[in-house]
């Protein structure tokens, strides 16, 4: 137990150990942050194609947006990873953070898409019906009555879409990038702490303290939205 | 005010209407019963094409019902429905305004106004920024009959508008559509209140497996049913 208190001195103590962690956690962050922003992107366009009504322009839009969830959703995140890495974007040079931001944005539009796809379907058909029944047009009746329940039901779900994702980017370390499992990895290794459990202990709190940061914002954007739920 | 000819509605190869004619003229106070699953709330979710009909034409006041002037008609054709299907993320007061301001029938302070008094009229002044899951029953179908109000409809469909309500509620919403009746205005209304109908109808029709079977004047059609299919029903719910 005192081996793991110092252990955790040495490694806040050590500027090189501090900064490795720092580097690593920011590399996390930015691919998440940028994965996620064309996750929501990606999946919004797919589940408006997927909901929207079958007519002739939508035939080929609503084959393709099927095949997508279904291939992303049905094949390993770390195999998608090596796929755009060593084949897709296997160019020299090529900046391997955009490449690992397209693989977990295209990933996580997929699961987007079906979390935006089941909340605006679990909006009761008689809410739509009341718009067009008192002459709304169909934009009108997405915009006003539909799509802010939607919104009620995707939150939650969206919330543990974004987490997956921010700890998900973990396996990037398994292509070479330096983020914050790799840095851990990296400063328990024999050249540098030669001990593994405290630096992962504290990539392992990183990790924690985003998701719990994130947890209670989407709780606290939850709360605001349910006030019509509410028997005043 | 509605005429409509050999409307067809299938659901795949479920056959719900299979041919109806039928006119309505303006004042008239209609009444479709019949059994549950013979088509009456289809046939009445056609006439604001809630439903697409498969085939057949829908008039209103001469001009074909089409999907090119469905919003203007559903102005005119106002619709109230089982689940009544209050607007939940709008306050009353929102839901009795949205179509009017949008719609540009009204500004917004002038749809307020209108809509104060209507909450007014139905004892529920109190409820105006409240949200619908507040509501009991019977307040939501009342808000839901003066939101269609808001428009200024020639015609009223109603949907069992008392199906999903407890006794108590019935009679309050009851009244509601009796005011309007009384006021002149056209009304069509699937129920199974008889004696609602027999009280407010100027003619019933009843509906049995996708057809018109009978029509007739209430006095008539209840005391003297003339085909062997509605005395059975009769027999049954009277």
């Amino acid at each position: 137990m005192n081996d793991f208190f110092q252990k955790l001195g040495e490694l806040f103590t050590t500027p090189a150990y501090v900064e490795s962690l720092w580097h690593g956690f920011l590399l996390t962050m930015q691919i998440s942050f940028f994965a996620i922003i064309i996750g929501l992107i990606i999946g919004t366009i797919v589940a408006l194609i997927d909901t929207a009504k079958p007519n002739k322009w939508l035939i080929v839009p609503k084959f393709i947006s099927r095949v997508y969830t279904t291939v992303i959703r049905g094949t390993p995140m770390a195999l998608q990873l090596f796929i755009m890495f060593f084949a897709i974007f296997a160019i020299r040079g090529f900046p391997q953070i955009i490449t690992a931001i397209l693989a977990f944005g295209l990933n996580s539009g997929a699961y987007t898409a079906e979390v935006i796809r089941s909340g605006i379907q679990s909006v009761d058909k008689g809410q739509t019906e009341a718009g067009l029944a008192l002459g709304l047009s169909q934009y009108t009746i997405f915009k006003r009555i539909v799509a802010p329940q939607a919104i009620k039901n995707i939150i939650p779900a969206l919330g543990n879409e974004i987490i997956t994702v921010i700890k998900e980017t973990a396996i990037v370390s398994m292509v070479g990038m330096y983020d914050l499992n790799q840095a851990a990895k990296d400063i328990g290794s024999g050249q540098n702490m030669s001990s593994y459990l405290v630096p992962m202990f504290v990539a392992a709190l990183f990790y924690l303290a985003v998701v719990y940061f994130i947890t209670f914002i989407i709780k606290r954007i939850e709360k605001g939205l349910r006030k019509s739920d509410l028997r005043s | 005010m509605i005429s409509v000819h050999n409307l067809k509605k299938e659901f795949g190869k479920n056959k719900v209407l299979k041919g109806i004619d039928f006119e309505l003229e303006e004042g008239e106070r209609v009444v479709i019963l019949g059994p549950s699953g013979s088509g009456k709330s289809t046939f009445l979710r056609c006439i604001n094409r809630m439903e697409e009909p498969t085939s057949g034409k829908i008039s209103f006041n001469g001009t074909e019902i089409t999907d090119k002037n469905i919003g203007k008609m559903r102005q005119e054709i106002g619709m109230v429905f089982q689940h009544f299907n209050l607007i939940n993320n709008l306050t009353v007061m929102e839901n009795l305004i949205l179509a009017p301001v949008i719609l540009k029938i009204m500004d917004q302070p002038a749809a307020e106004k209108r809509a104060r008094e209507l909450l007014k009229h139905i004892d529920l002044s109190n409820k105006e920024n409240a949200y619908p899951a507040s509501l009991s029953g019977g307040q939501k179908q009342r808000v839901a009959i003066i939101r269609a109000m808001m428009l200024s409809p020639k015609i009223l469909l109603f949907d069992e508008p008392t199906s999903a309500l407890d006794p108590e509620s019935i009679g309050d919403v009851l009244s509601l559509i009796r005011e309007l009746a009384n006021n002149g205005m056209t009304i069509m209304i699937v129920t199974h209140e008889m004696n609602f109908a027999k009280e407010i109808a100027t003619r019933i029709v009843f509906i049995d497996q996708g057809k018109i079977i009978e029509e007739g004047k209430p006095s008539e059609f209840f005391a003297h049913p003339k085909t062997p299919r509605v005395k059975e029903f009769l027999d049954k719910v009277l």
